[in-house]
């Protein structure tokens, strides 16, 4: 390659280089430097060295959002995948209206999320939640049901992770399912197949490499999200939904209404830096298991 | 013709890349230079006749519509040539302001309050106003003066205007449903009361009492706070006679809190429950009492225009007996001066103008906050505003001094309490777990400096009886 010519190329990186390297690279070394430190946000910074990982350690608020987290997204996924799978392969058939219904399903993901909390905290909260007084005119139920107690708010966080991302992933599988050449189907019903048959020998497979991409997807942004619980419960009530993510904000940003932490700028980014280690760790593990999703027969 | 179009692109970069740079550097000349264009600027700004801009950042809502007025009226009338500009910065305050510290581009005039006041100092945010502060002013203010609320190290760095009475708010209609004669003053009248509501009430889902806990400490804040204080404790669990915290006091009133939720006496899904849901179901008359600001008086003429009967009065207290004061909160700060501001002394003029006795005299007359200075207070017209009456300051009322702000490590009292409202356990064994955290935290920061605190065993709040009302 021509000197000129490198010279161009590297011209047409620049601009995202450097946008790279002052929002994501440097926040990312920021906060690894702050998480040797004892620092407020104010005043002199102390160096402590391991100090915030070894009260990371021994933080049991900590691990318990490292568990809510691997139930939230673990229940999220479980749902979510299936549902927008089977959504999928229904709305790629040529049936009536299937646009307006992919429009109708893709909708809650460019709603925002603070919006559809609301609206979910409309439909579920007890004293006058509409889910409760469905359910009590149907005689299900005699008495209002807390679904944002401790009980059932980790359920309830989790029904409405749902709802908001069934509609990405079901148009991530159409994408896939589109790109599925039509030949097969047609050979696979010479062979007698019906559309069980097809979807399981012909479907899921051709699909592999696109849904381990979207499993991946699925399993980041559901490890790191927390923007429906802060609205619904902000990780409560007493911790019970209290996720990673939400307790490294809750850590960093505290001056807010009915905020109850001090910012602690240093603990905050050690604790982020354990969150990316988990988050790195379950994605890894993942990839290595999910290696035969990648081979099409 | 390929050369070209590579030597325009690399053309364009640079120029974005110097553009940056030179920016940087007219900053970087800005801010050494401050001091110089400081005297200059005015210098500049008089000789032509330009009006000197002031830039006055605000997070508080409810009084919008008369800072604007008051501001307009300011700049209209002032002889100063200073104009004013408000920007109403609502949400993320706090790292607004750090950003524009941080840019070199800070308002000239804040609006620090409870939670940011300690860090904008130790931030060196704000100009201390001992040398702008007349005798006058000092006289006027000097009953407001606190440690730690609006006074660092002997130097004055806001003054206060409005404050929040806290109380228990009470749905008339309902106590006369129930034939409750008078509020609670006890916490087993509390209970007792939530109760009588509650077994009247249900079936039109009318319940007794309830807390917005999804934010257990905030909770907490604004309603055991001022159970505890007017029965002779702190409220946040620290105990000025031997500067240490001591969360004993708090078993009485979180047993009378669980009675209430193991009675059902409490809404259903108090624990998800936010302070303006609560107030809309309050509005709507489906709770008979919670504890709060006064602030509640303003939101029930506007934000939900309360569709029952209701008041306000002194909180219970543990056994009937009132051996304290109930706290005046979040009243120590109001408006401060940015220590970057290159117009200080306009800024204070603009300041004179908003402390001036008509500015604060006025707000208070319109509800928009109980003033927290004693001749404003006393001088002023009752607020025009329903419901308030129960929320003016009496001699029940005090400035507390202010508790240390600790980084506990693990769960806060709040969520210690919650816990144990909800689901039960050993409150003993909890509130031991609290003293030994708590304690714990404060020692770290008193080992390193970071707080001060000196035990004052004549500490007594019985004494603060009739502080807040004018000599």
């Amino acid at each position: 390659m021509s000197k000129q010519k490198a010279l161009e190329n590297y011209s047409f990186i620049f601009p995202s280089f450097l946008l790279t390297m002052v929002l994501g690279i440097y926040p990312i070394l920021w906060a690894i430097h702050y998480m040797f430190y004892d620092y407020k946000g104010y005043g002199e910074k102390l160096f402590i060295g391991l100090s915030n990982f070894k009260r990371l350690w021994y933080d049991e608020l900590f691990w318990n959002s490292v568990w809510n987290t691997l139930i939230y997204a673990g229940g999220k996924i479980v749902i979510t995948i299936p549902i927008s799978l089977i959504l999928a392969v229904i709305l790629n058939r040529k049936i009536r209206g299937h646009n307006l219904l992919r429009a109708i399903y893709f909708m809650p993901t460019v709603i925002s999320t603070a919006v559809i909390s609301v609206v979910f905290f409309i439909i579920f909260n007890s004293y006058n939640g509409l889910l409760n007084q469905f359910l009590q005119k149907l005689g299900i139920i005699s008495s209002s049901v807390e679904w944002l107690g401790p009980k059932y708010a980790m359920l309830t966080v989790i029904i409405v992770a749902i709802w908001g991302a069934i509609g990405n992933y079901m148009l991530l599988f159409l994408a896939g399912l589109q790109s599925i050449p039509e030949d097969l189907y047609e050979s696979a019903s010479i062979d007698g197949a019906n559309a069980v048959h097809k979807f399981w020998y012909v479907t899921v497979p051709m699909l592999g490499p696109v849904m381990q991409m979207i499993i991946l997807l699925a399993i980041t942004i559901s490890l790191k999200g927390y923007e429906s619980i802060m609205v619904l419960t902000e990780g409560g009530p007493i911790g019970k939904t209290d996720v990673m993510f939400l307790y490294v904000y809750k850590l960093l940003f505290p001056v807010s209404t009915g905020s109850v932490y001090i910012q602690e700028i240093g603990y905050g980014s050690a604790v982020g830096f354990a969150t990316a280690i988990i988050v790195g760790l379950v994605t890894c593990v993942y990839f290595i298991l999910s290696k035969k999703m990648n081979k099409i027969y | 013709m390929k050369r070209s179009h590579s030597m325009l692109l690399l053309a364009i970069i640079l120029l974005m890349v110097l553009s940056a740079c030179s920016s940087g550097n007219t900053n970087k000349q800005t801010n050494e230079s401050d001091s110089n264009s400081e005297r200059s600027g005015k210098n500049q700004q008089a000789s032509s006749g330009e009006k000197t801009k002031l830039v006055y950042w605000t997070f508080d809502r409810h009084d919008a519509d008369f800072i604007k007025e008051t501001v307009d009226r300011y700049n209209a009338s002032n002889e100063d040539n200073i104009h004013v500009e408000v920007k109403s910065m609502a949400e993320n305050y706090a790292q607004s302001v750090d950003i524009a510290f941080a840019s070199g581009q800070s308002p000239d005039i804040l609006r620090p309050n409870q939670d940011t006041m300690i860090p904008f100092m130790k931030k060196e945010y704000l100009e201390p106003l001992d040398s702008y502060l007349t005798d006058e002013m000092k006289q006027k203010f000097e009953a407001t003066f606190q440690d730690q609320v609006n006074q660092f190290d002997g130097k004055i760095y806001s003054l206060p205007n409005f404050g929040y009475t806290l109380r228990l708010v009470y749905n008339v209609e309902l106590f006369e449903k129930a034939g409750i004669e008078k509020p609670p003053a006890s916490l087993d009248e509390l209970v007792d009361a939530a109760k009588k509501i509650t077994d009247v009430g249900k079936a039109d889902g009318q319940y007794g009492f309830a807390l917005n806990f999804k934010s257990p400490k905030s909770a907490l804040d604004r309603s055991a706070r001022e159970i505890l204080q007017l029965s002779g404790y702190d409220g946040f669990g620290f105990d000025h006679k031997t500067a240490k915290f001591d969360f004993t006091p708090y078993k009485e009133v979180i047993e009378a809190f669980k009675q209430m939720k193991d009675d059902g006496s409490m809404l259903p899904g108090v624990e998800s429950l936010d302070i303006d849901p609560l107030r809309a179901q309050f509005a709507e008359g489906k709770i008979g009492m919670y504890l709060s600001y006064s602030a509640e008086a303003g939101v029930y003429s506007s934000q939900f225009p309360a569709k029952i009967e209701w008041a306000a009065t002194l909180a219970p207290t543990i056994t009937g007996e009132i051996k304290g004061t109930s706290g005046f909160a979040n009243s120590g700060q109001w408006l401060a001066i940015s220590s970057q501001s290159k117009y200080k002394e306009e800024a204070w003029k603009f300041l004179s103008f908003m402390y001036s006795d008509e500015t604060l005299q006025a707000y208070h007359e319109k509800g928009l906050g109980l003033s927290a200075v004693p001749t404003i207070a006393s001088n002023a017209k009752a607020p025009e505003l329903t419901g308030v009456d129960g929320f003016l300051i009496s001699e029940y009322d005090a400035l507390w001094p202010v508790p240390p702000a600790v980084t506990v490590e693990g769960l806060n009292y709040g969520d210690v309490f919650l816990k144990y409202i909800l689901g039960g356990g050993d409150l003993d064994e909890a509130v031991s777990d609290l003293n030994q955290r708590y304690n714990s935290a404060l020692d770290k920061a008193t080992a390193s400096g970071e707080i001060k605190v000196t035990p004052d065993a004549s500490f007594d709040p019985i004494k603060l009886q009739g502080s807040m009302l004018a000599k």
